[in-house]
């Protein structure tokens, strides 16, 4: 199954209209200006998922989960290489690092952006398919990206598809790169797939 | 069995609910859809003052209407949307208004991360449930991890600046090493290579290799000293001292340099200087040091002023130069070992950059103290070593203060003195005479022995101090001629012999020709005037 390029871009335009709500939050709460993008989104089966992931393979990843349910469910994912994360809350506190091992204050932050991320991405998926679903608290953890992938519940017997959105975090003068993945199942894709051509078909 | 009991469902709610109101480590609260609180548990309880009997059906924000300013109610209808709401300590401070549990963070209410939920049965949101955490200890924990890591850092800091300046020494000091070496072996090798040597050029080599391998032999002896003070093992030996008879003979020291670039040396020592307790060579090296550095950095045709200044408690010597001055930057750290103002590798002075560093540990270890100041570059410097007077230096090892000789020690004492050199004898009488000695002095032996055949009883010296090393007729032949008198005569008069040589053999030849005591030079002159003292109590 794959996105044709009207659906992708329809996708990335949505994608981007609840990114940019969420670094419009970031913003307030941080007080530096903080910038979303979605250069591009790929979708792929969850066992290609690691793969289409590699810039992040070599390293450690600090990933942020949170599982939802409802009409469709799945998990949703920020990935961000370690040191990108520890950077990112640098960046954002302006406080001095401590290894990200023992930083709890540092992992809460990053637990927070994830959240306020996965909550704008997915909320735009409610919208779009007029459903509503519940979250799980978020938890992030500092792993490889092989036992990531592994810790994903959603449908574990089923065919399951990943929903990478690649994003780029600008604030300060730098920019950072982090995955947003959204794991469905195949039920769910097909929801998404067929609301996506009802929106497009509006003629917005 | 235990399983089965718990997996009744109406006793495990109410196991549940129990340990969340009772147990929980957390604050935790239940909201209904209108955030009217419906739990309120033990933990909230005790933080928040209010008792879960007095907030059970109102609204959260009647309660903490604070929290609605900030924000926090769209979290709350968002979790009634089925969002959950993460609040990090870093970007919220806290949850709700509660008053701190660690005083020494410094903040007026308790540090908090939280979180805020929806609360569903069967996919319909009921209302709200919010977790909070105290986050006190992590937050101090986490700010002394911070303290640890900058001292950590600023440690690794400075030993890399140590090690940087170690760097720059070790190459300034194999630069300064061949320096001398290239100019011993440049005209060593044109020795070699002559045919004929004339006098004139053999002089010549002989003074330049003498000059460079003395440079080297003091820049070695700079460098075992500072490798002694550092490793703990410099022991100073100390004795009463007269702190303007050592500044004299450390600018004699010096002098010639000075006048080879017609820098004028003023003095002003005031000769009743109190005494102080050091170690005399020690500190002669001190103002050496501080001397030559000021020569070092004078231009020529400028003046260095050597003043002694004295207070109740100390003496203060100042060295002050017209020279290039110091930077400001570098002055804080003048006296530190293995720096110097320009280390760069075209700087226009030598040397180790060790001679100051020596100047304040030699100081330290004398109870006393350094300073420099200057107006900056081009404008002269001026440095100042304080040591405590008698009555405040230190104490020996033993506890006993050190003895010296009083101010009358020599009162009445005829003292002649034989000394070729006029600056050396000039010094041996300002202490004798200090002392109460009443000095005749000759250039020669002949003089002398002159003096003694011609002198009455009233006039007959108590005590002879006689160089060994003069022209003509050296310290020897003339305690023969001495002795060959008779004691009437003044054959017997107790003498004192000085010389530079001062091997044992050399003691043993001076005491087996006649002397009764034998002095080294340079001569300290309190050593002079114990031994004349000693010596004038013996019967002729």
């Amino acid at each position: 199954m794959e996105l044709s390029a009207l659906q992708q871009d329809a996708l990335i335009e949505l994608i981007n209209i609840g990114f940019g709500r969420a670094g419009a939050a970031l913003s307030k709460l941080t007080g530096h200006r903080v910038q979303l993008e979605v250069p591009e989104i790929t979708m792929c089966p969850i066992d290609e998922m690691a793969d289409r992931l590699r810039p992040l393979l070599d390293n450690e990843v600090a990933t942020v989960h949170q599982i939802f349910s409802g009409p469709v469910d799945g998990d949703a994912l920020l990935v961000l290489d370690r040191n990108s994360a520890a950077i990112l809350k640098e960046l954002l506190t302006s406080e001095p690092p401590l290894p990200l091992e023992i930083d709890r204050s540092a992992r809460e932050v990053i637990t927070e952006i994830g959240n306020i991320l996965l909550n704008a991405c997915l909320g735009t998926f409610g919208n779009i398919l007029k459903v509503k679903v519940s979250f799980s608290v978020p938890h992030l953890t500092l792993d490889t990206l092989e036992s990531v992938v592994g810790s994903i519940t959603v449908d574990r017997t089923g065919l399951r598809y990943a929903l990478i959105v690649h994003s780029h975090f600008r604030l300060r003068n730098s920019s950072l790169t982090g995955y947003l993945v959204i794991v469905l199942g195949v039920g769910s894709i097909e929801m998404l797939i067929r609301a996506l051509e009802g929106w497009e078909g509006q003629g917005r | 069995m235990a399983q089965k009991v718990s997996l009744e469902s109406g006793r495990l709610d109410t196991a549940l609910a129990h340990w969340l109101s009772h147990e929980s480590q957390r604050g935790v609260f239940v909201t209904d859809a209108q955030f009217r609180l419906v739990v309120w548990n033990q933990w909230m309880e005790i933080h928040s003052g209010r008792l879960s009997s007095d907030v059970i059906g109102r609204v959260l924000f009647d309660l903490y209407p604070e929290a609605a300013t900030r924000g926090i109610r769209e979290h709350y209808e968002g979790a009634v949307e089925g969002s959950v709401t993460i609040l990090s300590h870093a970007f919220h401070r806290f949850l709700l208004a509660l008053p701190p549990t660690n005083t020494e963070l410094g903040v007026a209410e308790m540090p908090q991360s939280a979180h805020i939920g929806p609360l569903s049965i069967d996919g319909t949101v009921i209302g709200t449930v919010t977790v909070i955490d105290d986050v006190s200890d992590r937050l101090a924990t986490e700010h002394a991890l911070r303290k640890q890591i900058e001292a950590q850092r600023r440690a690794r800091a400075t030993a890399e600046q140590a090690l940087h300046a170690k760097d720059e020494f070790l190459s300034t000091l194999s630069h300064e090493m061949r320096t001398p070496l290239n100019a011993v072996l440049g005209w060593a090798r044109i020795l070699l290579d002559r045919q004929t040597l004339d006098h004139a050029l053999v002089q010549r080599a002989l003074q330049v290799i003498e000059r460079n391998a003395s440079a080297q032999t003091k820049m070695i002896d700079d460098m075992l000293d500072m490798a002694r003070i550092v490793s703990g093992k410099l022991r100073l030996e100390m004795k009463t001292v007269d702190i303007v008879s050592i500044v004299i003979a450390a600018v004699d020291v010096i002098m010639p340099s000075a006048d080879a670039r017609k820098i004028a040396v003023r003095t002003h020592l005031d000769p009743k200087t109190p005494l102080i307790v050091g170690d005399p060579d020690r500190l002669q090296q001190v103002i050496v040091n501080l001397l030559s550095n000021a020569v070092k950095f004078t231009d020529v045709g400028g003046s260095i002023e050597v003043r002694l200044d004295i207070s109740d408690t100390e003496v203060c010597l100042v060295v002050k130069d017209t020279g290039r001055g110091i930077d400001s930057a570098f002055l804080p750290h003048v006296f530190e070992r293995f720096r110097q103002g320009d280390a760069s590798s075209t700087r226009r002075h030598g040397g180790l950059g060790l001679g100051l560093a020596l100047v304040r540990d030699l100081v330290e270890l004398h109870g006393g103290s350094v300073s420099a100041q200057s107006a900056g570059e081009g404008k002269g410097a001026m440095f100042m070593v304080r040591l405590p007077t008698m009555a405040e230096a230190a104490v020996g090892d033993d506890g006993a203060r050190v003895a010296g000789p009083g101010p009358r020690a020599l009162a009445g004492i005829r003292v002649l003195l034989i000394e070729d050199e006029p600056d050396s004898r000039d010094l041996a009488r300002a202490a004798l005479t200090r002392f109460g000695a009443m000095v005749s002095a000759a250039s020669s032996s002949a003089e002398a022995v002159n003096e003694v055949l011609s002198a009455t009883s009233e006039t007959m010296p108590h005590v002879v101090v006689s160089d060994i090393g003069m022209p003509v007729e050296d310290g020897y032949v003339f305690i023969q001629q001495l002795r060959a008198l008779s004691p009437e005569r003044g054959g017997r008069i107790p003498a004192v012999s000085v010389t530079g040589y001062s091997t044992p053999g050399d003691v043993d030849r001076a005491l087996a020709a006649g002397f009764q005591l034998h002095l080294s030079k340079p001569v300290d002159p309190l050593a002079l005037i114990e031994a004349v003292a000693k010596l004038s109590r013996q019967p002729c």
